[in-house]
């Protein structure tokens, strides 16, 4: 794992901060200071030259003659999407940088691509130990980088989004676009290790689609992690998954501690309802508890009981009075 | 020797024992589901959703034969409360059930083949089965099918008023479900009116 950094964190396209040499804004896993709108002007006119040839507009529309299409077409990104990206406020050139200022770009121009852990440095020492324990690491870590499930143009931060079922669509699809498509599995799996069907195996799961919806892949396939750790990069194959409903479906549900553990800072007891602030997003069975509703509704089950205990041994005792009487 | 008058039709009796197997299983599996938790677990959680499923499907159609089989056969008369003197015979049977029973007075009211049901049973027989059973069958329902259930609702997820209303209406039929089953020992012995669901014979 030693080439690991170098072979795997290379990123395919990412972006650059204006001018700067270093990574001035995530540089050391730091949050980006907000930029000035002249900056973002700057940069986004900076991009606009990219994206002139590197989206389907591009394609549609090319700005100039003899531009090899087929191959452009796999190196395109959506100018939106980057736009909501948490790396929007970088420049393409940031990452693409030498040998990208002219075209046809240098042909070595790839290989000096900025690599993820050139800005993160700290979180991939960290993330590297997890992924060598991973089920993808196993067989695959030769054809694994990080931008194999994270696209820099697209990704963002579960802490940065407010949305659960948003963070839920972005993080599954990373998964489920290997794990439900034939064609891309094959380009990663081991020769002859056919794509196992998706809804087969969690057919042991109730509702499973609707689930897919609801929580991440992750929730269950990797290691329980502390409340203040992130969900861990140690995917765990099927032997290792959760299985166990309980573990999300109680009061004191993980999901607290995974899925909404950027959430559930804010209150808790909208309503009298517990774990409110994961309601606001899905009613989720054994979750969603109203603790004095349910006391109240114990408490009419022990009145009635009572009440019927007491109405009954009321009847057994007027029946023996009245046999005593008439044995009088 | 005592008097016996046949009052309770098969279909009614097959019903009704399906009805309370069905209700009894849903009410276990349902408190399994909602008090979810690993310290007090009542029926495995995939196991009792699957069971609630099922059980909730055949629900279903058990309440359809029901309300079909009312219609065709006219049983449905049964539950309609029949003027004149509707409040005073509620009244009486209500005065029975607090103190005529303890004293060893006769219940007000005796089944016969016209009607079976005191005014008390009528009323809330009906309401159990034409007021709650579409209430927690709709619901479930829309449980089983979440994608028909509103988006959102009050800043929470649409399912949540379709869960209160099940969780309601299914605390309501299992409180009457608790007071069903001991009025059933109301009879002449404890036993008999148990017994005539099971035979369809009344014994005076």
């Amino acid at each position: 794992m030693c080439g690991f950094l170098k072979r795997v964190f290379v990123v395919v396209a990412g972006s650059l901060l204006i001018a700067g040499a270093t990574c001035p804004a995530q540089a050391q896993d730091k949050p980006a200071a907000p930029l000035t709108a002249a900056q973002i002007e700057k940069i986004s006119q900076a991009n606009n030259e990219c994206l002139a040839c590197h989206s389907e507009a591009g394609i549609s529309h090319p700005p100039k003659e003899g531009l090899d299409i087929k191959a452009l077409r796999g190196l395109l990104t959506d100018p939106e999407a980057y736009k909501e990206s948490d790396h929007r406020q970088l420049a393409c050139t940031r990452c693409h940088n030498e040998g990208y200022d002219e075209h046809p770009h240098a042909p070595d121009a790839r290989d000096s691509t900025t690599t993820c852990s050139d800005c993160h440095a700290k979180k991939a020492v960290l993330i590297e130990k997890q992924f060598d324990k991973s089920v993808h690491a196993k067989n695959l870590s030769d054809k694994f980088t990080c931008t194999t499930c994270h696209d820099p143009h697209v990704m963002r931060l579960a802490a940065n989004m407010t949305d659960a079922h948003k963070i839920v669509a972005q993080d599954n699809h990373v998964c489920l676009s290997c794990h439900d498509s034939d064609e891309k599995f094959a380009k990663f799996a081991p020769e002859k290790k056919s794509r196992p069907p998706i809804d087969e195996i969690h057919d042991w799961l109730p509702n499973t689609r609707l689930h897919w919806k609801s929580v991440r892949c992750v929730e269950c396939h990797t290691p329980g992690v502390g409340d203040k750790e992130p969900i861990s990069h140690e995917i765990l194959n099927k032997d290792k998954a959760e299985k166990k409903c309980l573990t999300c479906h109680s009061a004191n549900s993980s999901l607290k501690t995974r899925l909404y553990r950027h959430l559930v800072t804010e209150e808790q007891q909208r309503l009298g309802f517990a774990n409110s602030v994961i309601l606001a997003n899905s009613y989720v069975l054994g979750v969603t508890q109203h603790p004095l509703l349910d006391t109240l509704i114990l408490i009419a089950f022990a009145a009635m009981f009572l009440g019927l205990l007491a109405h009954g041994l009321g009847r057994v005792i007027a029946r023996l009075i009245q046999r005593r009487k008439n044995d009088d | 020797m005592t008097e016996r008058e046949y009052l309770i039709a098969p279909w009614i009796r097959v019903w009704h024992w399906t009805n309370a197997a069905l209700i009894l299983t849903l009410g276990i599996t349902g408190m399994s589901l909602h008090f979810a938790n690993p310290n007090l677990p009542l029926v495995e959680f995939s196991l009792a959703v699957r069971i609630h499923n099922v059980a909730g499907v055949t629900l279903v159609m058990a309440y359809l034969f029901f309300v079909i089989a009312n219609i065709v056969s006219g049983n449905w008369w049964q539950f309609v409360p029949k003027p004149p003197g509707i409040l005073k015979r509620l009244i009486a049977q209500g005065n029975w059930y607090a103190y005529g029973v303890f004293r060893g007075d006769p219940p007000p009211h005796e089944p016969t083949p016209e009607e079976h049901f005191n005014v008390l049973q009528a009323v809330t027989y009906w309401s159990v089965m034409y007021l709650l059973m579409p209430v927690i069958i709709l619901s479930g329902l829309v449980y089983l099918y979440p994608e028909f259930a509103p988006d959102k609702l009050f800043g929470f997820d649409g399912l949540l008023p379709v869960a209160l209303l099940h969780y309601l209406s299914a605390t309501a039929i299992l409180l009457f479900m608790l007071s069903h089953i001991y009025l059933g020992t109301t009879g002449k012995t404890v036993g008999q009116m148990f017994k005539m669901m099971f035979t369809g014979w009344h014994e005076q």
